[in-house]
């Protein structure tokens, strides 16, 4: 089968520039060796950890960074990718609140309050600003969660000066004996009888410490989400919200079914466990993809590709032992911040990060792989996401931003 | 100052030599304090690469060490068949050593007293199918796997159930000295800060790399070498039985399986100070090169840390190079030596020897003492530790050397898959809180008790879980989030330290993860504000120091 465009990556980049594609009528391959570092992260938007303006401190960092991946895809790129999003997880019953202009922060599984931009509606009820209203905010969990500790969530809330308490819930009678994972609570939370047996212990939680809202970890349902935590509320007679657990990540699991969803009904095509292993052409032009699945060799041709493989963490690029950095599906030059030896800083949580990560594809803006001379390697490509060098996503808090402002751009190419 | 203690025999150093030296005093009937300025086995007891020696390496170069090494090979056996893995050891002649070397071998063998038995290449090949196809000689001998972080809490469990007060995070400030006599010290507690006067009839000194630096307090020279030997740990048992190269010892020539890893070993870097020492790119290079030479392929399989021990290499004469001091050991009466009573120290030797060591200087202080106990240490089945097992009478079941898929069946005998803390070491909840009911000072402490976070993802899932378990333990005890805050932030920093060297391939891939974990998911970094040292634990002090030194 012939393709207009194929995506190469299942992570947030790839989908929305599968999505975007598939919108304008191509016929899309999503191709992919395995589900995206979404699954991995919390599920909210972080556009940039600068301030409270998030927009207009991408602005200025545009200005100031020519070849961030920001200034290469542009503010408007990223508001209509943000907003196509939204319209996707609204779609999904699983709205996002939040504004591009205003960065909240909401507690983590360490009681930490971490910056972020737009927000599941399961989470609003943690904002910050809300838990220092001085009402009490109680943290629950379970025993059998072992990504999720309350105790230590409440204590460090109130060491910045919020007023949370913890408990741990019985776990209701159910089938499993063992091993509960987040998957598994999330599946339990869609169970009206077990959210019965928990809103019935909340409640009784809530009436006695007066509690104005409860947090939980973000386990509440996979696919009705929105519906399990208005119920959970309606039993607790409380506010409820999430907080994201250790990974695996039910709420980046979430956005992933969203977009996923969204672009299945757009008539595109997915295609997991397939590790592209290179690419053909000529005359800067790619012509074909080659896959492995099951040690097989499989070919596939479009008209144009978006490389969206992430970077280090998602696989996109990789190290081997002389310190050589690869672009692993293309063989794509890479832009390496020196040699190994200037790759780390001497401490692991270093305020700038480590050089390493901000390595990556250099691109134009048109988001085309450059190679070391600056000419573009292949016209037809484009490159989304983590595998852009001059950003380390991560540590500037925009890893979500920039994998939607760049997907979304490769989608419009 | 604190009130001050009074004892028998104050042992410096809690390494596998200490420990050692402690139980063997406590089961004399002799009153005995060990002092370690940081956690049992904090020193380079905790750093080795684990092998029981059969005592081959050092047949030729070494052969009291070799025989010392054969004869406590067998008493170790009997004495801590949990803290042993029956291994087995080869050396193999590959194509890059002197084939006539093997001859010289196996007659070596047999003057030192080390068994040992050719067998055909091929039956090698078949047991172990990664070995080098090239190799062209092959000889078994009795090495095996041992930890060495069990053992010494073993040793120390002993010492305490006959009696012994064994004082962790407390470092030795000064030795008193009265005239030409040492009576004893004042140690410094890290928790608090506060110095005790120990007052003591002998000081023994097993400070290992460090027991120069405890001499020179009594104003006595003991010239140790620091000899730095960095190892990496593989993410696989590429073979099942400990590799030797068949040559005379040099760098990177050995390979043991250990748990669910291989340790490749190691180099040997005289070092200034056993406190200041980095390890170097080419020092890693250079034994996936040496282990590509054993096993082809070696590099390709994923490296998952790197770390760094200082052998307590005893310089009483000169050498030509430090590889060529002998790993023997030797007890030093400073009273005989140097006009000094009241200080012995034990120098040398291996983690194999340490319990002939204990027997040796123990016997001598027991001696000038006046007890006439003999030694059962050779004798006498070490006690498992409740890390090991807790809610078990571990010594109502038979004791079986460790064997590889002993953790795995414990968590199935158990039902406990839901209660891994760590599930690439296989630990479980219960032992974690073992550990931190047993005193641990910080999670790093954790690790060396129950091996939380040393396996592929280090630390990824069980710093935080541990953390959080440490904080909901001991927050009744007075432990704030914020010395919980200090004791994740300290972990992640000390996992790093050792990551830095090796990371590349999947390693890189899983450090970017713990950093997309820690940075993003749980916003770590922004607790620092919020964690200080305290509650009982030692996170924020030079003995526990996690700065990465570049050499």
């Amino acid at each position: 089968m012939h393709y207009d465009t194929i995506v190469i990556g299942a992570g947030l980049a790839g989908l929305m520039a599968a999505l975007a594609r598939a919108e304008r009528g191509e016929r899309v391959l999503l191709l992919a060796k395995g589900h995206g570092t979404t699954h991995w992260t919390s599920g909210c938007i972080d556009l940039l950890d600068a301030g409270d303006d998030p927009l207009a401190a991408i602005g200025r960092l545009a200005a100031e960074q020519p070849e961030h991946p920001y200034a290469l895809a542009g503010t408007v790129a990223l508001e209509q990718g943000l907003e196509r999003l939204r319209a996707a997880c609204e779609a999904a019953g699983y709205p996002l609140a939040g504004s591009p202009g205003r960065n909240v922060r909401l507690p983590t599984a360490l009681g930490a309050l971490r910056p972020t931009c737009l927000l599941p509606a399961t989470m609003v009820a943690g904002e910050a600003r809300q838990l220092a209203d001085g009402r009490p905010t109680l943290i629950a969990g379970f025993h059998e969660l072992r990504d999720f500790f309350p105790p230590l969530i409440a204590a460090n809330l109130r060491d910045q000066g919020l007023h949370a308490e913890a408990a741990y819930l019985g776990l209701p009678p159910v089938e499993r004996s063992h091993e509960f994972g987040p998957m598994i609570f999330a599946r339990l939370f869609e169970r009206t009888d077990f959210r019965a047996a928990i809103g019935e212990q909340l409640a009784t939680l809530v009436r006695r410490g007066g509690y104005a809202r409860v947090g939980l970890p973000a386990v509440l349902g996979v696919r009705r989400a929105t519906e399990v935590v208005r119920d959970l509320q309606a039993r607790a007679g409380a506010l409820v919200f999430e907080i994201p657990t250790l990974p695996t990540s039910v709420p980046g699991v979430r956005l992933f079914q969203a977009l996923h969803d969204a672009f299945l009904a757009a008539g595109g095509r997915v295609q997991l466990g397939s590790f592209v292993l290179r690419g053909e052409g000529a005359a800067a032009t790619l012509t074909v993809i080659i896959s492995e699945a099951a040690a097989r060799e499989q070919r596939h041709r479009a008209l144009r590709f978006v490389l969206a493989t992430g970077g280090v963490a998602g696989g996109g690029l990789r190290a081997d032992h002389t310190g050589v950095l690869q672009e692993t599906a293309l063989g794509l030059p890479v832009r390496a911040p020196g040699g190994p030896s200037e790759w780390f800083a001497p401490r692991f949580l270093d305020e700038a990060g480590h050089p390493i990560f901000r390595a990556g594809i250099a691109v134009d803006d048109q988001l085309r792989p450059l190679d070391a001379a600056g000419r573009v390697a292949y016209h037809n490509v484009a490159v989304a996401g983590s595998a852009i060098a001059g950003c380390d996503p991560i540590r500037e808090g925009c890893l979500e931003g920039v994998a939607i402002a760049t997907g979304w751009k490769a989608g419009l190419l | 100052m604190m009130q001050t203690l009074e004892t028998d025999v104050l042992v410096v150093g809690g390494g596998a030599t200490g420990a050692g030296c402690v139980r063997d005093l406590a089961m004399r009937g002799i009153r005995a304090v060990l002092v370690e300025k940081g956690d049992l086995t904090h020193g380079t007891t905790g750093r080795y690469h684990g092998l029981l020696h059969s005592g081959g390496r050092y047949v030729t170069k070494d052969p009291q060490s070799a025989t010392e090494c054969a004869h406590e090979n067998v008493v170790l056996r009997r004495i801590m068949p949990h803290c042993l893995e029956d291994t087995s050891g080869f050396f193999v002649i590959t194509p890059w050593d002197d084939p006539d070397y093997g001859d010289v071998f196996v007659a070596n063998c047999r003057k030192t007293g080390v068994p040992v038995q050719e067998i055909p290449v091929a039956e090698a090949l078949r047991r172990e199918p990664a070995l080098n196809p090239r190799i062209s000689r092959v000889f078994e001998v009795p090495d095996a796997a041992a930890d060495s972080f069990l053992a010494t809490h073993s040793n120390a469990l002993s010492a305490r159930e006959h009696g012994a007060l064994i004082l962790t995070y407390h470092s030795v400030v000064d030795l008193l000295r009265e005239g030409d006599r040492v009576v004893g010290a004042v140690v410094e507690d890290l928790r608090s800060g506060e110095h005790r006067p120990i007052r003591c009839a002998f000081v023994l000194n097993a400070a290992g790399a460090w027991a120069g630096k405890i001499a020179a307090m009594a104003g006595v020279t003991v010239t140790v070498i620091p000899g730095k030997g960095t190892m990496v740990a593989m993410n696989h048992r590429m073979v099942n039985t400990v590799i030797n190269r068949c040559k005379l010892p040099a760098d990177g020539d050995i390979l043991v399986p250990i748990r669910t890893v291989a340790v490749i070993g190691t180099t040997d870097v005289h070092v200034p100070d056993p406190d200041v020492y980095g390890i170097e790119p080419d020092e890693i290079q250079f034994m996936l090169d040496e282990g590509e030479k054993l096993v082809p392929g070696f590099q390709h399989y994923r490296a998952l840390r790197a770390w760094a021990g200082v052998r307590p290499l005893y310089k009483d004469q000169d050498v030509a190079s430090d590889r060529d001091i002998s790993r023997t050991y030797k007890l030093l009466d400073h009273e005989q030596r140097d006009g000094v009573a009241g200080l012995l120290s034990i120098v040398g030797g291996k983690w194999t020897t340490y319990r002939m060591m204990a027997q040796e200087a123990v016997d001598e202080i027991a001696r000038k003492l006046g007890n006439t106990t003999p030694c059962r240490t050779h004798e006498e089945l070490l006690p498992v530790p409740p890390t090991e097992a807790p809610g078990h009478q571990a010594s109502a079941t038979p004791r079986l050397m460790f064997w590889m898929g002993k953790p795995l069946a414990d968590v199935e005998r158990e039902h406990a898959y839901g209660d891994l803390i760590c599930e690439c070491e296989l630990v479980t909840k219960a032992r974690v809180q073992a550990a931190i009911d047993s005193g641990a000072a910080n999670l790093d402490d954790v690790r060396r008790d129950v091996r939380m976070g040393m396996g592929p993802c280090q630390g990824g899932w069980c710093i935080y879980r541990t953390a959080a378990l440490l904080f909901e333990q001991k927050q009744a005890s007075g432990l704030t989030n914020a010395n919980t805050n200090a004791a994740l932030l300290h972990f992640l920093q000390e996992r790093w330290k050792g990551l830095t060297p090796v990371l590349w391939g999947d390693q890189l891939r899983q450090a970017r993860l713990d950093e997309l974990i820690y940075v993003g998911l749980m916003g770590a970094h922004r607790l620092r504000e919020h964690a200080e040292q305290g509650g009982g634990l030692v996170t924020d002090h030079p003995a526990v120091a996690t700065e990465y030194v570049k050499a």
